[in-house]
């Protein structure tokens, strides 16, 4: 079995009396889009800092590809790119030249460097920006900027912490878009989050973290199936008394002739309700389900949402 | 070792204060020339000559080596804490560069810029007022040491820093003091005994008093041992740096 993409370990880290990691344990495997789902303060950038090296953990491992991160860290780090949270603000070059900075810090000389930076500021739609200060860019256009600069050296795992935190509804599209297609160039994603919707709609598989702890892990639809409360609306035309019997193994409220069907999984489950109600002399007058979402498994988890 | 990514950051370092040669390199130049016309027009013909050299002479390598030693100090301590305020110090402490080469780096940039300084005031000084340079490669090398040193100890300086006013205040009461009490506009031997006797644990006056040797080939000191000086501070602020850097401090949590 191939090492994986990222392997951490029983990590800890305090601040000071601040545990800001209790034993956090990740495996992300090559190729996989993941994301860290967590309320502010949970500890997502601080495994992502111990990961890249701006923080010293207390215990625990890290590994990147089967390569500690403290030991091996020229190995670790030239597999990574970060797209930090906080943009950074260089006033002195213009932003092309900060990215063939960029690339050389990672060991490319320029003329390698030069057509992947050409290619990043063309799909990033900062071709005309070229030379250009950081200052002189909108919020938008600094946030892909972020985001040419981590895949500048073409790593093999992208980390991104809230890539999208303060970005508008149709730049938060875009980046999604973006990030969508950089994955399916094989790359490997680890997304932090506290937007639910983000890391419902790209991850494969999130952890949900919350107070320096790991609570639960698994992909957006098992932990909604596992953890979540979806249900099935029945609207009958009347409600015969033999169709007790044929619904015996389902979790149902009635109210005259309208039955709700608590389900984990309406898509498997909507079958098997009609199936039993057509043994029975009814007409389905109207079918409606309500799905769980990762939300409410948040919720169930934590006890809190996640912008609390 | 990662000579590529050093080669870069020393490019992005030496590149920074280019950009901005009005703030880096232009105010050197224009005060050491305020300096040689107001003592070379005025204060020359009431003072009468130190060692046997004009005054405005004497002073010169003095004003070499302060701004050798403020530039080289300042790039390295305000480039550094420039990084760590405005966020841009992650993009190189999550790149593979050891804090060594990250130090280095810094270094050779502080270096250039304390090069390039202390080399045209130098040249001011052979264009205006006939400086007589006796030991050209005595006095690049005395350029290129104190260059490093400061270089090294600006870097300290910006590393443990956490905002500008720490690091003016470590200017102010610091390092400006030691370059004035260095002897550039006077020799100890016109101080009382007291003041002389703390001159020997000023190391800024041995650098002060070694290229004024290399230059004028007068000195309060021997040529030697502020050499020898020049390179244990160089050695000593270098180590000190590198450790540093590696080390994190106030850098990484």
């Amino acid at each position: 079995m191939p090492d994986p993409a990222i392997h951490i370990a029983g990590l800890t880290k305090s601040y000071g009396d601040v545990q800001a990691l209790r034993g956090v344990d990740i495996s992300i495997a090559k190729g996989e889009f993941f994301g860290l789902l967590g309320p502010n303060g949970a500890g997502k950038t601080t495994i992502i800092n111990i990961l890249t090296g701006l923080v010293f953990k207390d215990n625990g491992s890290t590994s990147v590809f089967g390569r500690d991160t403290v030991t091996d860290y020229r190995f670790t780090r030239s597999k990574i790119g970060i797209a930090a949270q906080e943009l950074s603000v260089d006033w002195f070059f213009p932003i092309e030249k900060l990215l063939y900075f960029q690339a050389g810090y990672y060991g490319i000389e320029p003329k390698n460097a030069m057509n992947n930076i050409n290619d990043l500021l063309s799909r990033m739609g900062l071709e005309n920006k070229r030379g250009a200060r950081l200052r002189q860019l909108s919020g938008g256009m600094k946030r892909r900027f972020q985001l040419a600069k981590a895949l500048v050296h073409d790593p093999d795992i992208i980390i991104l912490d809230e890539p999208t935190a303060g970005v508008d509804v149709e730049l938060r599209r875009d980046l999604w878009q973006y990030l969508r297609d950089v994955h399916s160039n094989g790359k490997t994603i680890l997304l932090t989050t506290h937007y639910i919707e983000e890391a419902e709609m790209l991850c494969e598989n999130v952890a949900i973290i919350d107070e320096g702890k790991i609570l639960k892990e698994g992909s957006p639809k098992a932990l909604t199936q596992e953890l979540g409360k979806a249900g099935i609306t029945v609207q009958l035309n009347h409600t015969p008394a033999d169709l007790v019997q044929y619904l015996a193994g389902f979790t149902y409220t009635q109210e005259k002739n309208r039955l709700h069907f608590v389900v984990k999984d309406p898509d498997s489950a909507m079958p098997k309700i009609i199936h039993e109600l057509s043994k029975s002399d009814v007409h389905i007058q109207n079918i409606a389900t309500s799905s769980s979402s990762l939300e409410d498994v948040f919720l169930d988890i934590t006890g809190k949402g996640i912008n609390e | 070792m990662n000579w590529v990514g050093l080669w870069t950051l020393t490019k992005r370092e030496v590149g920074r204060f280019f950009s901005v040669y009005r703030q880096t390199v232009l105010p050197g130049l224009i005060s050491s020339a305020l300096y040689i016309l107001i003592f070379g027009f005025t204060l020359e013909q009431r003072i009468s000559e130190i060692q046997g050299v004009s005054y405005t002479l004497f002073i010169l390598p003095g004003l070499i080596m302060m701004n050798t030693l403020t530039n080289a100090t300042s790039n390295t301590a305000s480039s550094m804490l420039q990084m760590k305020l405005l966020q841009q110090l992650p993009d190189l402490l999550t790149a593979p560069l050891s804090g060594f080469e990250i130090a280095l780096a810094y270094i050779v940039g502080g270096t250039v810029r304390g090069l390039v300084n202390g080399v045209l005031v130098l040249l001011l000084g052979v264009f205006l007022i006939d400086l007589p340079v006796t030991d050209p490669i005595g006095t690049l090398v005395f350029i290129f040491l104190v260059s490093w040193a400061f270089s090294s100890m600006g870097l300290v300086l910006g590393q443990l820093a956490e905002s500008w006013d720490q690091l003016a205040m470590m200017q102010n009461f610091f390092l400006t003091p030691l370059s004035f009490l260095g002897g550039i506009f006077y020799s100890i031997h016109m101080l009382p005994d007291w003041a002389q006797s703390l001159s020997f644990i000023n190391p800024v006056y041995y650098m002060i008093n070694g290229i004024r040797y290399t230059i004028l080939g007068i000195s309060d000191s021997s040529v030697m041992f502020s050499f020898w000086m020049a390179v244990f501070l160089t050695l000593i602020f270098t180590a000190t740096a590198i450790l540093l850097m590696q080390s994190g401090r106030k850098i990484k949590q």
